[in-house]
């Protein structure tokens, strides 16, 4: 490759973020704009009584006061549990739940007209655990009207092959091990924020901090009754997502209608608190798991049963409840494997999906199995892993396809850098490494709502100033989509990067693509960005062979030039976009991706299916005070195979900022209730790391070129955090010998743990 | 209504306070007030700003005496060459506080008299109302402990255990003039009304002047930024060998513990400090946990003292 | 509300503010400076970052009458009209961003930082930022950049 890709390559949008100048959702002001404020539920579970409104109309400076019933339509992002509407109708499912909207001039105004809203309710029996949902209750007391068995249970998957269980009974090696994990969120830092617009033209504008702009034009067409056509969703600069802003959400479909209500702006922007509130984030999860091997160390089983606990509504748990246990399928492989997952509806914040949805408890779990079953069987535990890894160009046993596969040079990377050899199981008592691998999606290979399109277009503009816009629906959230469209374009082209510019994440004016979610941009529009550009350079060169007599297969596109290879014809760019354009004017070239056609045909088959897979390494070094508890994660090594590394510092970055979330999740973080009440929805009780709380880290890139990916690229963005987490884990036992099969693994449980053992 | 005043001195703060009769409250840094402002918290009208009061506003040591302005920021304690040499505990405590950019505007002052805390407290109005009842805001059962007399919120502030330790004397200045008491006094064993300078005095000084020949300090927090203490102690001994043993974070005030190092056996430091921290379940730490590591901080500290 | 006067970024003018407002709501939204986040408004993340005095304080516990007679600056007053200041050239050139929320805070955070401290350690220079909450970079390459810029700015 002799141009953009395969450079560390800075955002195209950087000088814009470190100026001030990027507009974020909340940055947006317009005209006689209105200010939205809810009112949120004090309750968890509880018939709604009575509401009146009449103190909050009269109050001053308010605009519009609406209520549940306004915005009846039901909407979710699967179409399968489109069980939420924009306010609670009839009664509210958790605390914190919005009841009714005022949009005012000021946010002052809406902010004390919210206070004047009377509102009576009648408690309903709640369910804060899943095992309160597991079991039978009077329908009148259910959370939804739709689960059966007057049970709070809104999801079971289960798929099983060649009866792991039997298996299990008699193995002579076995390992089983319950886990329990907290809930965790995302915690962006930019909250929540849409701006909605009813324009002269009858048609809707949406700004909105969004990861899914397309999910979110459906759900609004869906839920306001606008035909499609009429929805404009644009994203601005998002300041961060990992899951927590791929739901279409309430205050999307409540600004929207507030704009069409009042023929004004209207924005909406949350406090840090109604972030919390809002969530979607990971699952509170406990899994019973058991492995067994044989005497060589080969996996022989896997069974597990798990379950999630989903909060009040959907959301994406019926593919959260099905992630849990397909993705263990890899990085090891399994012929006797299967899994139950119950997601039960509770009376509390919602889950969704978190970065690396579905997989990062399940793989906590079976990780520590198997250094469990190393310890036990006095082998090493990476060895273990290596006699057990998946093979390139193979298939698990549910019938996902793997095609390129780097995860032996990934455990061989940190194995190396971190002297594993010579240092494990070798330090003082109070100091510990771990290992543990991972394995993850690139991209979906089914659509969330059925249809028959390709999952991502992309165009590529080329008009009379020589310069290529490209238009695509990809939603930039920090990961870098923008600028790998730019290289994409600059290496197909030969230009300069500066030649190619973006138009991305306009529902109206750059052609669909699902969204920023599941790992799918980099391979799924990297594929249809790349054949785009070439599409036009096979317009240009066709243009220019006509007119210079040469043959267009001949023709060179580099470093901003058009020539032969022996120089007998040699153009610059701009001579070259002449000729292309001659006779024509400006044009546009497409590209699209669609993943081939893959999987079983068994129920339940396509959850997990993906065109390629991630794969990983990690290795953590920890050091345990006995005395307190407190456990210090000193350093990360992390081997990552994304396939190619188009821009190895964005890549760098995703895996170490998995690095950190994982570190968080497994050292700090966790949703604490009181019932429904969240005790720490802040940032000083939610407690994410710090600078100082984050260990070094040492990222080692592995490429494995995939086959079909763009460049041979994969992803990097959710993959690297499975392993991080069970590595800590990991290297706590290596440190003091004890195994933390609850997370966070915080001081306290370190100690009682420490003690029981003693 | 809210009102904003900002005087540049003293007396000027004393004849606004006189005017808002009892309806204002006192900002110094304001980073911690300005929170409770935000949830509610405190509904004062008035708020009175010192930080313009430029004369509180000083960092003095003379014949190995320490003088501090009480609004004295915690980031020029911690840069300050003086107290580095001559009190690297207090360096630590305050160190220990919030986040470097908030200590430039934060006042050793402030943190002194820092509000207590508790889990079912220190939310917005929104959250509480979901509560309904909390002794210290409205309503008259305690969330935590399920009573109805006592509010056992924590007291957090880690350098009030390091000055306490260090055997701190504060000067207090009302209409009637000034007064000097030893710091650990102003604090009320009530999680309500937890120190008792009331609305008339303005703390303006803290001065140290024991000169300890050992000093520990250790605080327990989840992140090593940010977050309030779980528990801080702060211990010195002195030339006559008496030691102070200062906790926090674990009962409605400091709790410090004062005795010969002669005569004090660990076994007698922590049934002491147990028996004095009313440690109740009010942090996000677990209770039993909190309590265990009072333990294990003064056996440390004990260690450290007795090291060979 | 109040008349008063502000000198932001070198320009006084007068504006009309709540009393209890914080400097953080008036720069955004009466000023317009929207390059200042509001991230979690109770001082714990540092993403509202602003200096006043060329002190660093955070926005949202700022009361804005305390500014008035203080010389405020902003992110947009930190490169305006010149080239980029070497901490934001670096954090561009070793992408100490991605979706650069927090970006605003890092910089206004480092910057008088590194007035006061030209030649920090490593480890000083994550015990500064300790108070500015990244949740997509891991703060690696944030703490590269300003080591790297402060190198920049010795030489």
């Amino acid at each position: 490759m002799s141009g953009a890709i395969g450079k560390p390559t800075p955002y195209i949008d950087a000088v814009q973020k470190v100026t001030g100048q990027a507009m974020y959702a909340d940055d947006f002001k317009f005209p006689n704009m209105l200010y939205v404020r809810f009112l949120r539920s004090t309750e968890s579970h509880a018939k709604i009584k009575s509401l009146n409104v009449t103190e909050v109309e009269a109050s001053s400076g308010v605009v519009a006061v609406i209520t549940g019933k306004d915005i009846p339509q039901p909407f979710g992002v699967l179409s399968i549990s489109r069980d939420e509407t924009a306010m609670a109708i009839e009664k509210v499912r958790y605390q914190g739940e919005i009841v009714a909207a005022v949009a005012a001039e000021t946010i002052e105004a809406a902010e004390a007209a919210v206070k004047r809203f009377r509102v009576e309710y009648e408690p309903i029996k709640e369910f804060y655990t899943p095992e309160d949902s597991l079991k039978t209750c009077e329908s009148h007391e259910q959370i939804h009207p739709h689960t059966k068995d007057h049970k709070n249970i809104h999801k079971t998957a289960e798929l099983r092959f060649n009866e792991p269980e039997k298996e299990l009974e008699t193995a002579k090696h076995k390992q089983t091990g319950n886990f329990k994990f907290a809930g965790v969120t995302h915690g962006f830092t930019e909250p929540h924020s849409a701006v909605a617009m009813w324009n002269g033209d009858e048609t809707l504008t949406v700004i909105s901090a969004t990861q899914v702009p397309h999910y979110l034009h459906k759900n609004l067409s869906k839920v306001l009754g606008l035909p499609l056509h009429k929805i404009q969703v644009k994203k601005p600069v998002l300041g961060g997502g990992f899951g927590g802003k791929s739901d279409p959400f309430p205050h999307e479909m409540i600004v929207s209608y507030l704009a069409m209500k009042t023929k004004r702006p209207v924005k909406c922007t949350f406090s840090r608190e109604e972030v919390f509130i809002t969530h979607h984030g990971r699952h509170p999860t406990e899994i019973a798991m058991s492995i067994s091997c044989d005497d060589d160390g080969k996996l022989t089983a896997l069974d597990t049963d798990i379950i999630i606990d989903g909060g009040a509504f959907g959301s994406f748990g019926v593919v959260t409840s099905y992630y849990n246990g397909v993705l263990l399928q890899g990085p090891y492989k399994l012929d006797k494997f299967g899994f139950r997952t119950r997601r039960t509806y509770t009376n509390k914040h919602q889950c969704g999906a978190m970065r690396g949805h579905g997989a990062v408890n399940p793989r906590y779990a079976v990780e520590t199995l198997l250094d469990m079953m190393a310890h036990d069987m006095k082998m090493d535990p990476c060895d273990l892993r290596e006699k057990n890894f998946l093979s390139e160009h193979s298939s698990t046993v549910g019938e996902f396809r793997i095609t390129s596969n780097g995860i032996r040079d990934c455990i061989a990377a940190v194995r190396k850098k971190s002297d594993w050899d010579n240092r494990y199981g070798k330090l003082p008592f109070g100091r510990g490494l771990g290992v543990a691998c991972g394995f993850f999606i690139s991209g979906s290979a089914l659509p969330i709502l059925w249809n028959r399109y390709p999952q991502t277009v992309v165009h590529a503009k080329l008009d009379f100033d020589g310069r290529i816009v490209m238009f695509s629906g990809a939603s930039e959230i920090g990961q870098g989509s923008d600028t790998m469209l730019v290289q994409i374009a600059a290496e197909e082209l030969g230009i300069p990067m500066d030649f190619v510019q973006v138009e991305v994440a306009d529902t109206k004016t750059t052609p669909v693509d699902l969204g920023s979610y599941s790992s799918r941009v980099t391979f799924m529009v990297g594929n249809a960005a790349k054949t785009a550009a070439s599409n036009v350079r096979s317009e240009m060169a066709k243009a220019i062979a006509k007119e210079k007599d040469v043959s267009a297969e001949s023709l060179i596109f580099k470093n901003g030039r058009i020539f032969t290879k022996d120089k007998s014809l040699d153009i610059s760019w701009e001579e070259g976009v002449e000729m292309a354009m001659a006779g024509r004017g400006a044009f546009v070239e497409s590209g699209f991706y669609i993943s081939p056609k893959l999987g079983g045909k068994f129920k339940g088959a396509g959850a997990g299916l993906s065109p390629s897979y991630s794969f990983g390494a990690f290795i953590s070094e920890v050091e345990v005070n006995p005395k307190t508890g407190e456990t210090n994660v000193k350093k990360v090594w992390g081997a990552h195979d994304c396939g190619k590394a188009l821009n190895p510092l964005a890549v760098e970055g995703q895996i170490e900022g998995s690095i950190h979330m994982g570190l968080g999740q497994v050292m700090s973080e966790e949703m604490r209730y009181n019932n429904g009440q969240q005790m720490n929805a802040n940032f000083f009780d939610y407690r994410i790391p710090s600078s100082l709380d984050t260990p070094d880290m040492d990222v080692t890139i592995i490429e494995s070129n995939d086959p079909e990916g763009p460049y041979g690229a994969k992803e990097a963005g959710e993959g690297p955090i499975h392993p991080v987490l069970p590595s800590i884990g990991n290297a706590v036992f290596d440190a003091v010998g004890i195994r933390m099969m609850e997370l966070p693994i915080t001081p306290d449980k370190v100690l009682k743990k420490l003690k029981e053992t003693a | 209504m809210e009102y904003y005043h900002s005087p540049d001195t003293i007396q000027d703060a004393f004849s606004i306070a006189e005017k808002c009769d009892g309806n204002f409250i006192y900002f110094a840094g304001g980073t911690d007030v300005q929170i409770y402002r935000k949830q509610n918290l405190d509904k004062n009208d008035h708020i009175i700003d010192l930080s313009s009061i430029h004369d509180l506003n000083s960092i003095s040591l003379k014949d190995g005496n320490l003088t501090l302005g009480a609004m004295t920021s915690l980031g020029d304690i911690i840069t300050s060459n003086k107290i580095q040499n001559k009190y690297p505990l207090l360096v630590e405590a305050a160190k220990s506080v919030a986040t470097p950019v908030i200590r430039k505007t934060a006042t050793i002052g402030g943190n002194i008299l820092v509000r207590n805390r508790c889990t079912f407290y220190n939310q917005s109005q929104e959250w509480r109302n979901g509560v309904g009842s909390c002794l210290r805001d409205v309503g008259d059962i305690c969330q935590v402990t399920g009573g109805k007399n006592d509010c056992y919120s924590r007291n957090v502030s880690d350098t009030a255990a390091a000055l306490i330790a260090l055997n701190a004397e504060i000067t207090l200045l009302n209409s009637a003039g000034v007064s000097q008491q030893p710091l650990k006094d102003i604090f009320l064993p009530c999680g309500i009304k937890f120190h008792d300078l009331g609305n008339d005095n303005i703390l303006t000084q803290i001065s140290v002047s024991m000169k300890p020949k050992r000093w520990w300090y250790k605080k327990l927090r989840l992140r090593k930024t940010l977050d309030f203490t779980s528990l801080t102690v702060a211990a010195t001994i002195d030339i006559n060998n008496i030691a102070r043993i200062c906790l926090n974070g674990v009962s409605m005030t400091p709790i410090l513990i004062e005795e010969p190092l002669e005569t004090l056996t660990l076994e007698n430091l922590i049934k002491q400090a147990r028996k004095n921290c009313k440690t109740v379940d009010n942090d996000l730490m677990p209770l039993k946990y909190r309590r265990e590591m009072i333990n294990v901080f003064l056996e440390e500290w004990w260690e450290y003292e007795h090291r060979k | 509300m109040e008349k008063v006067a502000l000198t932001v970024n070198g320009f006084t003018q007068l504006v009309l503010v709540e009393s209890h407002e914080t400097i953080l709501d008036t720069i955004r939204n009466r000023l317009n400076l929207t390059g200042t986040k509001k991230c979690c408004d109770e001082g714990t993340c540092g993403s509202c970052t602003i200096m006043m005095d060329g002190k660093p304080v955070l926005g949202c516990l700022t009361p804005t009458l305390r500014c008035v007679g203080k010389k405020i600056l902003t992110i947009e007053g930190i490169s305006a009209g010149e080239n980029l200041h070497s901490v934001q050239k670096h954090l561009v050139k070793s992408l100490g961003l991605q979706c650069g929320f927090c970006t605003p805070g890092v910089v206004m955070t480092a910057v008088p930082f590194l007035e006061e401290n030209p030649k920090p350690s490593r480890d000083e220079i994550k015990e500064n930022l300790s108070g500015n909450l990244c949740r997509c970079t891991g703060y690696k390459k944030i703490i590269d950049a300003v080591e790297n810029a402060a190198e920049e700015m010795q030489s």
